[in-house]
């Protein structure tokens, strides 16, 4: 464990003891990340917010599941990921499509409308994208295009820096999916920028055996 | 975090996202738990794999002191009937251990790793019915001599497998429900296998029909078989 994994299981621990300085210090240590993970995942700071309070409701109440001197960070993200899927099945259950005149999709259809909970200037027109000044407003529309499972693997292990083994174990999955997820949204998210991805087969995805997420090329933002 | 690297494409993600903006205070309802809150006591790595192999293991232990051993099992090489009731026995083992303890130092068992284990153990004792599948001549019996075709002998085991592993299969359900958020499915695989493989263990000892097609179909086909209900249950319990 590193010395940050040992500070977040020292403050788990005193939690579980009943001390409440203990939770801060724990939520101060990783809220941060938690809350950069949900806005990855979910798009939008408030809906993101909302779902890391939601998040530590949980772990609160999930608090005697923990085995004392684990690693709580991954555990917490993984109640994280739980929480955020949970919210993105309620959008897609509350999608709504408004039409004024006509059957969708013929001539006569009606402007539809779809309600995904996700704010428009984070879906910016991919043809625009290029225009964008903003690196991060653009990398941001360009993760929302990523497919789920690969938008997870993305940031766990090339953003929030998390091993494969651990990337796998917070979304239930195989370290082998977790590898090539992770190299595809790479590929996809370069091309959406606008990058190709000249350079990006060997180095993007971690070599088989290893459990160690490892650094994409080093390339700078267009 | 990008623990230290500073490549362009990350940087810009990691600044999307907001991961170094601070957060919120936490909210009114989470600060009100919190002042509330009182010690808890935490659970043990193998509490969840103990409780559920202890409330397992009741039938097959009755099964196996009261219900009538196979006719052959004396004339069987022993070394065969040992190698073969500790492949069952060790598959039972690691897929109930892969299912529900977790690593040292993780808090959660590993879904995925689970799911191989469970895979790997399978397709094991698959190999060894295939190929190392041993009768007596003469001794051990065939369906027919029960007045039954292989394929009622195979549904006649395959039900003896889900009778043993129900209770695996329940008991296991509520402990994954509580303890694995994410990878329901594949961890339920991981505990229908075990539980498929303690069916597997008892029949050994108990199951007449000593052919190959048998234990393939009645025997590991039960084991696939549970492993699948135990996948299906735990997605429709945990959702994912």
């Amino acid at each position: 464990m590193d010395s940050e994994a040992q500070q977040a299981a020292a403050a788990m621990e005193r939690y579980c003891q009943g001390d409440p300085a203990a939770f801060h210090q724990l939520y101060a240590l990783l809220a941060p990340r938690v809350l950069a993970y949900l806005r990855g995942l979910l798009g939008d700071r408030a809906a993101a917010e909302d779902a890391l309070q939601l998040t530590f409701l949980k772990v609160h109440e999930a608090r005697a599941t923990y085995l004392r001197g684990a690693n709580p960070i991954p555990w917490i993200y993984t109640i994280a990921h739980r929480t955020s899927l949970d919210e993105i099945r309620k959008r897609k259950r509350s999608r709504v499509r408004l039409s004024s005149h006509g059957t969708p999709g013929g001539p006569d259809s009606e402007p539809t409308a779809r309600i995904t909970g996700v704010a428009a200037d984070q879906h910016p027109d991919p043809a625009e994208r290029h225009d964008a000044s903003n690196a991060a407003a653009g990398a941001l529309a360009a993760l929302a295009e990523l497919p789920e499972n690969q938008r997870q693997a993305l940031l766990l292990t090339k953003v929030h820096g998390r091993s494969i083994a651990e990337a796998a174990m917070i979304t239930g999955s195989t370290q082998g999916a977790i590898k090539q997820r992770a190299h595809r949204a790479y590929v996809t998210l370069r091309r959406l920028l606008g990058k190709g991805d000249d350079g990006v087969g060997a180095g993007a995805g971690t070599p088989a055996g290893s459990t160690e997420a490892k650094p994409p090329p080093r390339k700078e933002m267009a | 975090m990008t623990t230290g690297r500073d490549d362009g494409d990350e940087r810009a993600l990691a600044d999307a996202t907001g991961l170094s903006a601070p957060p919120p205070a936490p909210a009114p309802e989470l600060a009100r738990a919190i002042e509330n809150m009182r010690p808890v006591r935490t659970r043990h790595r193998f509490g969840a794999v103990a409780a559920v192999a202890l409330a397992g293991l009741v039938w097959p232990a009755i099964a196996l002191v009261h219900l009538p051993h196979r006719r052959d099992l004396g004339a069987l090489p022993l070394p065969w009937v040992i190698a073969a009731a500790a492949l069952w026995a060790a598959a039972f083992t690691a897929s109930l251990t892969a299912a529900l303890v977790p690593r040292r130092g993780d808090v959660l068992p590993a879904a995925g790793r689970a799911s191989r284990i469970a895979i790997a153990a399978m397709l094991i004792v698959a190999a060894f019915a295939l190929f190392a599948s041993v009768d007596a001549p003469g001794v051990s019996m065939q369906p027919e001599q029960r007045g039954w075709s292989p394929l009622r002998a195979c549904l006649h085991c395959i039900g003896f497998v889900f009778e043993t592993a129900a209770v695996f299969l329940a008991a296991g359900l509520f402990a994954l429900r509580r303890l694995v958020p994410v990878g329901g499915a594949r961890a339920g695989l991981a505990l229908g296998a075990a539980a498929g493989a303690m069916g597997g263990f008892v029949l050994h000892f108990i199951c007449p029909f000593a052919s190959t097609a048998h234990i393939v179909l009645g025997h590991v086909g039960g084991m696939a078989l549970t492993a699948g209900a135990g996948a299906l249950l735990a997605a429709a319990i945990i959702r994912r």
